[in-house]
């Protein structure tokens, strides 16, 4: 039988694209599912993906991606390789399940939205392989927890978190449902694939990969690559996308889903690599800081991307985004820390004399925006009172990223005019904000968002029973031995206060 | 008497608290409740004594929340007098 070169039969069997007669095409692409921003139809129909892959191929490489990393697994498991890691970056990997497992299934069926509802044949048929990729992420970054429980109970939150009302887990429901499970075909391809997975996802999976294997976790990282290298693939149906709407005139709707939701990744970003990064991870296995890593990937070759394709850098770039380089993720590192008993894995307070001298090389001023507060709470941890150290009350969080709002942090370290939160009164209903960005989404689009409350807005509204701590965190199904503790029992704050100003130089 | 809820930032601290107050409570009591989450946890203490603010002045310590026409979630600010 004879074979003809892929480029010989790719494009005619790939591009079935046909011309309507029997419906109409709001009928067949209603603008909730795909919205085509006023392009013909058939402008869509050259949508064209730098990459190409066959079905055959693609079995193919798959098979051989699952084959090895479940052999990795299959080992590992066996071993004690999990027990002699490090506690923070144990603590890494329980918040990176808890945020991205179940969150990966339900993006295969945004994937699967766009294999139906995308705009052009090539597209629909790369949708597919995408929803396929993401059925195997959900599976794959299930599965390994699951081999962890024995030893680890709170794997299990890999799929339970995104089932609970923790308020961390409300703050992933509300970005993805925002970008993908509630999104239209062409708004999802810009957003999901494009802003997240090429901006944020498939630089940060290179970087966990790598940041694995320096720690000794080869489980983790053998699964991180292998899910990286599927997002390297279908990441790119945002490119033809934005290239298409721009070309026809729309550039202004590619420049607002892009800065809407590089804003909102950015706001989960922060929190989950952020931490990682500069506080979780190993001192001695640390390469880049997080600011280095984002300015490296992020500022430079995202924002390179940008341009290529015409775009402008968000309007909130130089003014916000950049500034909050220096202070965002210390703030919530230090939050989340403190309120370690609403999350489900153990914060690394990552603050032991040499890390804080590390800290303050990497972000100078450190120690004068962060340090004081450390040095309070290592105080009451060395003179036997814990109490002082966990919360009595909760912080105010943001309507609309639904991360707590640490507005004052930016102001202390010099970044931002204003210590108070940006608030905006709107049909009977007060609406706080911990940002001008996150304010400007929520405005852009009020109806899209003004239905969702915040677990503080559920707890003065009478959704959490009984009205206090205990009640709240119950409500967000976190049981006490479920709830968050100091990854190493305090050992960072037993250092002599001698010790930390030595750190501080 | 009822039960009011604020938001409240503390001189130095680095989140906006939600702090319930009595809607009756003079500002010194006002003040007492939101240090209570932040001094000596992660601000450190001072021998000064406290004052309230409110949309940019200066609260008098006698003033109840309701007299200095504090709204529910309206924002204060609690400092060290300087």
């Amino acid at each position: 039988m004879p074979r003809l070169a892929r480029s010989e039969w790719y494009d005619l069997t790939r591009d079935m694209n046909w011309s309507l007669s029997y419906v109409k095409e709001e009928e067949v692409w209603p603008a909730e599912l795909s919205d085509g921003f006023g392009l013909p139809a058939e402008a869509w129909w050259v949508w064209d993906e730098p990459y190409k892959v066959t079905y055959p191929e693609y079995v193919h490489n798959q098979y051989g991606k699952d084959a090895g990393v479940y052999a990795v697994n299959a080992v590992i498991g066996r071993s004690k390789v999990y027990e002699q890691l490090d506690p923070g970056w144990k603590s890494a990997i329980i918040a990176h399940y808890g945020v991205i497992a179940i969150p990966e299934y339900l993006a295969s069926l945004a994937e699967s939205r766009m294999g139906r509802f995308g705009r052009a044949a090539a597209w629909r048929n790369m949708a597919t392989f995408g929803t396929l990729d993401e059925m195997r992420h959900g599976q794959i970054q299930t599965y390994f927890p699951h081999g962890l429980l024995a030893r680890e109970p709170r794997a299990d939150w890999a799929h339970k978190a995104l089932h609970t009302n923790e308020w961390g887990a409300v703050a992933a429901r509300s970005l993805f449902d925002d970008m993908f499970t509630a999104n239209d075909a062409v708004s999802t391809a810009v957003q999901l694939t494009f802003t997240f997975e090429t901006g944020f996802t498939n630089l940060q999976f290179l970087g966990m990969a790598a940041d694995a294997m320096k720690v000794g976790d080869v489980d983790f990282g053998a699964l991180i690559s292998s899910i990286q290298t599927d997002e390297a693939r279908h990441s790119q149906q945002g490119e033809p996308t934005i290239k298409l709407l721009v070309e026809h005139g729309r550039k202004d709707a590619a420049q607002q889903l892009v800065d809407h939701m590089f804003w909102r990744s950015w706001r989960l970003f922060a929190l989950l690599t952020g931490l990682s990064m500069d506080y979780y991870t190993p001192l001695e296995h640390r390469g880049h800081s997080f600011k280095e890593f984002m300015q490296e990937w992020i500022c430079k070759q995202f924002l390179d991307q940008f341009r290529d394709f015409g775009l402008e850098k968000p309007w909130y770039w130089d003014e916000h985004f950049l500034p909050e380089l220096d202070w965002y993720h210390h703030a919530l590192q230090l939050g989340i820390w403190y309120w370690r008993p609403t999350v489900w894995w153990n914060p690394d307070a990552g603050v032991a004399p040499e890390e804080r001298e590390w800290l303050e090389e990497k972000y100078p001023g450190w120690h004068d925006t962060f340090g004081g507060h450390w040095d309070v709470i290592a105080a009451n941890l060395r003179a036997g009172r814990p109490e002082a150290t966990l919360p009595e009350t909760f912080p105010m969080i943001c309507n609309l990223c639904h991360v707590p709002v640490v507005a004052p942090a930016g102001y202390r370290a010099g970044r931002l005019a204003s210590p108070l939160p940006k608030i905006l009164d709107r049909d009977g209903r007060r609406y706080v904000f911990c940002s001008a960005p996150c304010q400007w989404v929520f405005e852009q689009a009020p109806r899209r968002f003004q239905g969702h409350t915040t677990v503080i807005d559920r707890f003065l509204g009478g959704q959490i029973q009984p009205p206090t701590m205990e009640g709240a965190l119950a409500y967000m199904s976190l049981s006490p031995e479920e709830m968050g503790r100091d990854a190493t029992d305090y050992a960072w704050a037993q250092a002599a206060p001698d010790d930390h100003a030595a750190a501080r130089g | 008497m009822a039960l009011f809820p604020l938001q409240a930032l503390f001189d130095g601290d680095l989140v906006v608290l939600l702090v319930p107050v009595d809607d009756a409570d003079p500002m010194t009591v006002v003040a007492d409740k939101v240090a209570h989450h932040v001094v000596d946890r992660r601000v450190a203490a001072q021998d000064r004594p406290l004052r309230v603010r409110h949309d940019g002045r200066t609260l008098p310590d006698d003033a109840t929340v309701v007299s200095a026409g504090v709204k529910p979630l309206d924002v204060v600010v609690v400092g060290y007098a300087s």
